[in-house]
């Protein structure tokens, strides 16, 4: 095992959710209502709601093989080469995974925050920590999850009752005017982005103390991060608008800068942006982590610590070579994300089911075999 | 030990040299903290006003040395964003947004160029929030209006300016305080278009660019709002006279209160008190052809009476003034629209957002011609007026005095 750390059911439950929470709470808004206009929040409950099925398959495939992780599973069903080659996609799919969400957070800051900071010293900055955080190993990265969570139920509690006062209810109506398409238009953004990214939990899978209790803290954590979602949408609706929400690149940014109560409560978005530091921050940790520990088993390493540096380097290159303008990443979203992510997030995972079923793997071997020579 | 001990130092040396401040930090006493901006139309150019505090004068605790409390400057440019950094020719700091409370545009530039295409930096910059209000000069330019100070009250005019917006939007109504998303969102709406509020100059405006002005007690010059101004996209069309702005505001339901003042029947007035109010529109489409309804329901109180013959105590008294003040109000609101109808022919009430959300699919069909739609548009008008109290007296006075 390249992993020894265990971690429990909850602090797996606090990472589903700051993993869905992520970036997404902060750009999903903005694709929902440029495709469903005011439907926006109708097209995230049946993102939400498809996503949430997807998250059973991850389920199902998670408690299969249950002390295998992903790319052991993959070797395992697919056999050493071939097994080899689609691990070898997936660690492409969640480093390039990474590198976006490195990206994310570096434009933010860089839009919003420190507008003449070059993006690199940003981005190298918060990348520092991710490192450390990864070299330290999943259990240290589960407890500060815990201990920081807090935090973010704490910034998000502010906006969500500070805000209705600004709510204006005719912009959430007329109600279905584009009929279904748009919706379900709307909809594919929320499953590519996060949803079907949350396959690289089942790299984590096999290090939470008992399977079971891991299968029920991912639907969950999967259930509260989706429901923080639909509430997003349906705020950036009803306080700025469908079409604010669409013309903004960050809405529950312009959401936050809405708070104002009594003249006196006000000015408040820089604190309540802490909590997409911090859910941006695990995203990112798990997404690397899962690719360092990746590539360490692809390549037979014994330990995954001395490939974070460079696989670091590499991606703060990457973030800022993968999208050279910002309207490249807004055009890529909506546009090719989700049949991209279908590769991994849906057909992957089919396969491996059936693949599995006609080879008849039982998982009943001891893992050192299928390892082959090694590990 | 000694691998650790010397990744310890490392680890300690990289972050000092990291923390030592901010990258892009700007000290306090190197922004030009800026309260207004105005832009005017000059030729082809825009010409931006910013009217930005002088810090010394505002926070110190001996009340100042007599300097003025801000300093306006003026930048032309081809874009707005140029003009803004122009300025930096003439501000010894540099321009910055993010306490802006104000916004005027100028009456040439509204009518001519619109206002379209010098909103979208103020949209787009980072720095600016969306709390400020905007509104248009009226017979005058934006560079006259900042430029003003005699102003008594608030040491810094642009804030006097919001403040005074904001409470005659509450307690007179013929005003109202819009923000720059709400105005970008009607701009881009086919079914409302911008309605703004508009300010202007009485007296010479010269006599109050000094600081004397500030010494006189009877402050001439002074800013007033006055008038709305309707807009057919983003290009002004006409202005609404201070009854008809009531009026559009009943519509758009941004009166809390205000003052309805009704003749009595032989000499004198009497001021009815709204002191709540609202408005619902609704609207229909019929066999093709979309109606409205407008209802207000407000309450009111009876605020000042010079009439002797009316009598308080009685409850026909009561109803008749109800009866009055509803005749009143729909009168004012009868008068907007008719303006709106048959003088701007644009929809500054956002009807057509009424009838997209009733029925989406005449919407759809019509929205590109909705204002050739409004024109003909046919607009119920029913005003509901109760009224609860007279204040601390029964029956004026007067009565006595006549009796």
């Amino acid at each position: 095992m390249i992993e020894r750390g265990k971690i429990n059911d909850n602090q797996f439950r606090v990472l589903v959710i700051l993993f869905i929470f992520g970036p997404a709470v902060l750009l999903e808004t903005s694709l929902l209502a440029a495709a469903a206009k005011q439907d926006a929040w109708i097209s995230a409950v049946v993102g939400v709601g498809i996503g949430l099925l997807i998250v059973w398959l991850y389920t199902k495939i998670g408690s299969k093989f249950p002390e295998r992780n992903l790319f052991e599973k993959l070797e395992y069903v697919f056999g050493k080469w071939i097994g080899k080659i689609v691990s070898l996609l997936f660690f492409f799919f969640f480093f390039q995974l990474a590198a976006h969400i490195l990206r994310n957070i570096g434009d933010f800051v860089t839009v919003h925050i420190m507008p003449e900071t070059p993006i690199h010293f940003v981005e190298i900055i918060f990348l520092c920590i991710v490192i450390m955080g990864v070299r330290l190993g999943l259990e240290p990265i589960a407890r500060t999850g815990e201990i920081l969570f807090p935090w973010v139920i704490f910034f998000f509690f502010i906006m969500i009752v500070s805000l209705p006062p600004e709510f204006k209810i005719e912009n959430i109506k007329p109600v279905f005017e584009g009929g279904i398409k748009p919706i379900l238009k709307g909809s594919t953004t929320v499953i590519a982005f996060p949803f079907m990214e949350s396959i690289l939990f089942l790299m984590i899978y096999p290090y939470v103390n008992k399977i079971k209790e891991a299968n029920k803290a991912f639907f969950t954590g999967a259930l509260i991060g989706g429901g923080v979602l639909i509430l997003i949408s349906v705020y950036t609706i009803l306080v700025l608008g469908a079409d604010f929400t669409a013309r903004n690149v960050y809405p529950s940014y312009a959401l936050a800068k809405k708070i104002n109560i009594a003249d006196f409560f006000q000015r408040i978005e820089a604190i309540v942006a802490g909590m997409w530091f911090i859910s941006i921050f695990y995203k990112l940790t798990i997404c690397f982590y899962a690719s360092t520990v990746g590539l360490a088993q692809i390549l037979n390493l014994k330990e995954y610590r001395s490939l974070t540096l460079p696989l670091g380097m590499i991606m703060v290159v990457l973030s800022i070579i993968i999208s050279p303008s910002m309207a490249e990443f807004m055009s890529y979203l909506p546009k090719y994300e989700f049949p991209f992510n279908l590769t991994f997030g849906l057909f992957f995972p089919l396969l491996f089911l059936v693949v599995a079923k006609i080879r008849k793997k039982t998982g009943k071997e001891p893992m050192n075999q299928t390892k082959g020579d090694g590990l | 030990m000694i691998k650790r001990k010397f990744y310890y130092a490392l680890v300690s040396i990289i972050t000092l040299t990291m923390l030592t401040g901010c990258w892009s930090r700007t000290e306090l006493n190197e922004l030009a903290i800026t309260v207004a901006l105005g832009i005017d139309q000059s030729g082809d150019q825009f010409k931006v006003s910013a009217q930005v505090v002088n810090p010394g004068e505002v926070a110190s605790q001996k009340g100042g040395s007599g300097n003025s409390p801000v300093a306006t400057y003026t930048a032309t440019g081809e874009t707005v964003y140029e003009a803004i950094r122009k300025m930096t020719t003439k501000v010894p700091r540099k321009i910055y947004g993010a306490h802006l409370r104000l916004l005027v545009i100028g009456e040439e530039l509204a009518s001519g160029k619109g206002i379209g295409k010098a909103l979208d930096l103020l949209s787009r910059d980072p720095e600016l929030r969306t709390d400020f209000y905007i509104v248009v000069a009226k017979e005058t330019t934006a560079e006259q209006v900042l430029k003003i100070l005699s102003i008594p009250l608030e040491r810094i005019p642009a804030n006097k300016i919001f403040q005074s917006l904001e409470t005659s939007e509450k307690a007179w109504a013929a005003t109202a305080g819009v923000t720059i998303d709400e105005l970008i969102s009607d701009l881009v709406s086919k079914g409302h278009q911008p309605l703004l509020t508009g300010i202007q100059i009485f007296g010479d405006p010269k006599s109050g660019e000094s600081t004397e002005s500030l010494q006189r007690s009877s402050t001439e010059p002074v800013l007033t709002f006055a008038d709305m101004a309707a807009f057919k996209q983003d290009k002004l069309i006409g202005w609404l006279n201070e009854r008809e702005s009531k009026g559009a505001n009943y519509i758009t339901n941004k009166v809390h209160s205000t003052i309805v003042s009704i003749p009595c029947t032989r000499d004198g007035m009497l001021g009815i008190e709204v002191v709540r109010s609202k408005t619902k529109v609704s609207g229909s489409v019929k066999n093709g052809v979309p109606k409205m309804n407008v209802s207000v329901q407000a309450e009111a109180n009876v605020g000042e009476v010079e009439c002797s013959e009316v009598d308080l105590s009685k409850k026909d008294t009561i109803a008749e003034l109800e009866s009055k003040t509803e005749e009143d109000i729909k009168r004012k609101i009868e008068a907007a629209i008719t303006k709106a109808q048959a003088d701007f022919k644009t929809d500054i009430f956002g009807f057509g957002e009424v009838i997209h959300r009733e029925d989406p699919k005449y919407w759809n069909q019509y929205k590109m011609k909705w204002n050739e739609e409004f024109v003909e548009l046919p607009v119920k008008v029913d005003v509901d007026i109760k009224i609860r109290r007279s204040g601390s007296v029964g029956n004026s006075f007067l009565k006595s005095l006549k009796e």
